[in-house]
């Protein structure tokens, strides 16, 4: 037994209840293969339990992805699967970063969910245009694009559009329709999803990624290149106007001067570069050393922000000194327009590949957004073909020219050869598991990835075990579980040695369900780095509901259950959930100098499971979790009537 | 007297004070009937919010033909709803494009300053927007030298 369709239960309601404030009130759908958009709506009730983001954009997989009765579920490049752009009850409020996009789909990468998230004004302009969410299905047959202007909704040919990178995309968008800056939002692939890369990434408003499982495939097998969201006129509503700018303001409070936010407030994720290194989390050279090949000190935020003419280039209603767009001095590259690289830019496209060059590095980043590819796979592949053909495992002839550790010229010729899929580019396409698994022998064991297909984050998860453990264990094939800070608010310790299996075990399974709350709620992932009560405040004063920690805490981990079950219903069981060789290994220097993940890892995913409340075995979350988390439904649709 | 000064420079387009405006100036959150707007300049990686800058002429005043618009306790142009008849002359001879004309209402509307307490520079995020003593009315000519000076000396 599945649960009511969305449309379905909302008729139902004879005297509907006023809808919460904050909410636009409908869903857009758009059936591609018949070439039709039309409005849905949803309930109070449903809003209450599935809130916006990943949380409504899980149930739409779980009820629509489904074959075989239930058993089965759709692969990434069927039709019928389902791509979610979903924002949430704070998007377009004036909470700081609050433009969000969460991307839901069956991704390429994994075959099975994922969500990922993206900022910008996406969520804005499609709140102010009167949708909460766009459900996309059906296959076009010629390419096309999404306009929304209120409610002017229509697919519309893309055919001048074809092969244009993502920037050129927006633009090429922008000139079409005489719109500008922010007066149009424009999320769109290039031409890695085009050509079905399955770690093309959604890029969007020139800088901004959904970038995690191949959801730019997806789009791509869709045939659908860019959704253009015209700034919508409508209003939005809110329960207590001064209660959402009162908690507004006590979130940027925090994020100014909380020592877990401040140098994300002052520099972005710039600081992680030298702090990571600091800890061994830096991936340097595709894991082969932990030892910084270059002076960290010239690595340092303001120096890597000052290296530039840059400008702030934020998101709704955000203050934080995060998103800038820069200028390149001098080089090769000289007067470049670039968006300047988060942390796991100059991770993914510098040190994992060994360059120095951080002008090369900022352009060959903005390279990958604009081709639309996912920026820490794409370091994962790179890292991992130079560090073959040093080795011998990939020649020359194989990859058609030499590629040498810091090399970003040849490296951005691979970039091209991967998103027009030529040459060895076209296995390279599929990402490092799949290549690594073709090639086999010595290349394998060097490759980063884990055993479900996902890309890690841009770290050395070696000396981040909670991440690997939580990139391994996710239903969503990235991270899952959430940042663990302000912990004490869940009852979890502050501090924990990050080297002891047990410890970090309990700390991931503790925060699981903070990520997918926060994903829900349009709300950027750095900007909700506050106490989650201050979110839930915000979330009360806007909606009119009393929503409490509690409530939260239970709606990600329901969250996370779903998901979970369509991971399983796509058959990714607990054999997959473990780490490559090269990305499980014990590093051999560096500060987490022969700090074992491999000794300890079944002991962890033991705990890991036991804390979650899982079926170590076949992977399923146990009934008496579902019936805690009020998923009965969910607990006869996996484990029959009787239990 | 006090008066909302803005500084492109500092600005990141983040839109906030579109929200906040539209929430004094409407009861809610819409940014299409803000009377503070945000351009974007040079390549999107430059923003200026603009609007009334309560010029001493008072073109809008001068226009309108039923003595709708008066000077507030802030010393900011006001619409007084009653009395407008949503003719839009207002909003032609306006030289600065920031007087603004409301299908739905069928009247004109424009900044007032709040009354006093501008919600934009409340919510302004990077301080682009102030609200600010200036020594007289017509502060745009001071503004424009010092900010040339500025330029030409190479100081941003």
């Amino acid at each position: 037994m599945s649960p009511p369709t969305l449309a379905a239960s909302a008729t139902k309601t004879k005297s509907a209840p006023a809808r919460p404030g904050a909410y636009a009130g409908r869903l857009l759908r758009v059936d591609l293969t018949r070439k039709k958009c039309w409005a849905e709506p949803w309930s109070p009730d449903e809003m209450r339990d599935l809130l916006g983001g990943v949380g409504l954009g899980a149930l739409i997989l779980y009820r629509e992805t489904a074959t075989r009765g239930g058993k089965g579920n759709v692969a990434w490049d069927h039709p019928d699967n389902r791509l979610v752009l979903a924002t949430g009850p704070l998007a377009g409020l004036p909470v700081w970063g609050t433009g969000a996009l969460t991307v839901v789909t069956i991704g390429a990468q994994t075959n099975g969910p994922t969500s990922t998230q993206a900022n910008g004004f996406f969520g804005t302009n499609l709140k102010y245009s009167g949708y909460d969410a766009i459900i996309v299905q059906g296959r076009s047959k010629d390419w096309a694009y999404l306009y929304i202007d209120d409610d002017v909704v229509e697919l519309r040919d893309a055919k001048f559009l074809l092969d244009k990178d993502t920037w050129e995309t927006q633009e090429a968008l922008g000139a079409a329709h005489g719109l500008s800056g922010h007066q149009l939002s424009v999320y769109a692939i290039g031409p890695a999803g085009e050509n079905l890369v399955r770690f093309a990434a959604i890029h969007g408003d020139y800088g901004h990624v959904a970038s995690k499982n191949g959801c730019g495939a997806v789009m791509g097998k869709k045939k659908l290149k860019a959704v253009a969201i015209v700034k919508g006129t409508q209003a939005l509503t809110a329960a207590d106007y001064r209660g959402v700018i009162q908690a507004a303001d006590d979130i940027a409070h925090d994020l100014r001067t909380d020592p877990s936010a401040k140098s994300l407030y002052e520099y972005g994720t710039l600081p992680g570069v030298v702090n990571l290194s600091k800890l061994g989390m830096l991936p340097i050279k595709n894991y082969t050393t932990n030892v910084p090949y270059d002076d960290t000190s010239t690595w340092e935020a303001p120096k890597l922000r000052e290296g530039f003419d840059h400008r702030g280039h934020q998101c709704n209603a955000c203050g934080m000194h995060h998103c800038h767009m820069q200028v390149i001095r001098g080089g090769e590259h000289k007067g470049k327009v670039v968006d300047e690289p988060e942390y796991e830019g100059w991770s993914g496209c510098g040190w994992q590949i060994g360059a120095r060059d951080k002008e090369g590095i900022s352009w060959l980043n903005t390279e990958c957004d604009r081709a639309c590819v996912d920026v820490n796979e794409f370091g994962w592949v790179c890292g991992w073909v130079m560090e073959c053909q040093e080795k011998g495992y990939i020649t020359k002839q194989q990859l058609g020219f030499e590629l040498r550790w810091g090399d970003i010229k040849g490296a951005h010729r691979l970039l091209r050869m991967i998103s027009h899929r030529e040459g060895l580019g076209d296995l390279l396409a599929e990402g490092v598991k799949i290549a690594a698994e073709r090639l086999g022998g010595r290349a394998k064991e060097c490759a980063i990835y884990t055993l479900l297909g996902a890309s890690p984050r841009g770290h050395d998860h070696r000396g981040r075990w909670d991440e690997m453990l939580d990139t391994c264990t996710a239903g969503t094939g990235t991270l899952e579980s959430g940042v663990p800070v302000h912990v004490a608010e869940l009852g979890l310790p502050t501090r924990i040695t990050p080297f002891d299996g047990e410890a970090v075990s309990r700390q991931v399974a503790g925060i699981l369900g903070r990520r997918h709350f926060e994903d829900s709620l349009g709300i950027c992932i750095f900007t909700a780095r506050t106490r989650m009560e201050n979110l839930c405040r915000a979330l009360s004063a806007a909606t009119g509901w009393y929503y409490t920690l509690d409530e939260a805490m239970r709606f990600g981990r329901r969250t996370a259950a779903i998901l979970r079950s369509v991971r399983l219903r796509c058959g990714i069981g607990p054999k997959l959930e473990r780490p490559s060789a090269r990305y499980g290994s014990t590093p051999h220097d560096g500060p987490a100098k022969g700090q074992a993940v491999s000794e300890q890892w079944e002991k962890m995913v033991d705990t890991w499971y036991v804390q979650v409340g899982y079926d170590r075995k076949t992977g399923k979350p146990l009934p008496k979790t579902l019936k805690d988390l009020r998923l009965d439904w969910l607990a006869r649709d996996l484990w029959g009537a009787k239990k | 007297m006090r008066i909302l000064k803005i500084m492109p420079e500092k600005c990141t387009g983040c839109l906030r004070c579109e929200i906040a405006c539209s929430y004094m100036q409407t009861g809610t959150f819409q940014p299409a009937k803000s009377v503070i707007r945000v351009s974007p300049f040079e390549g999107h990686t430059s923003y200026a919010p603009y609007t009334c800058p309560q010029c001493a002429e008072g073109w809008c005043m001068t226009a309108c033909p039923v003595g709708a618009i008066t000077i507030n306790a802030a010393g900011a142009k006001d619409v007084l709803d009653d009395t407008c008849v949503g003719c839009k002359l207002c909003t032609i001879a306006c030289p600065y494009g920031t007087m603004f004309y409301d299908p739905d209402t069928r009247k004109a509307f424009k900044c007032n300053l709040c009354g006093g307490d501008p919600a934009c520079a409340q919510a302004c995020p990077t301080a682009a927007i102030t609200y600010d003593d200036v020594p007289t009315v017509d502060w745009l000519g001071d503004f424009a030298a010092e900010r040339t000076t500025r330029l030409l000396a190479g100081v941003r």
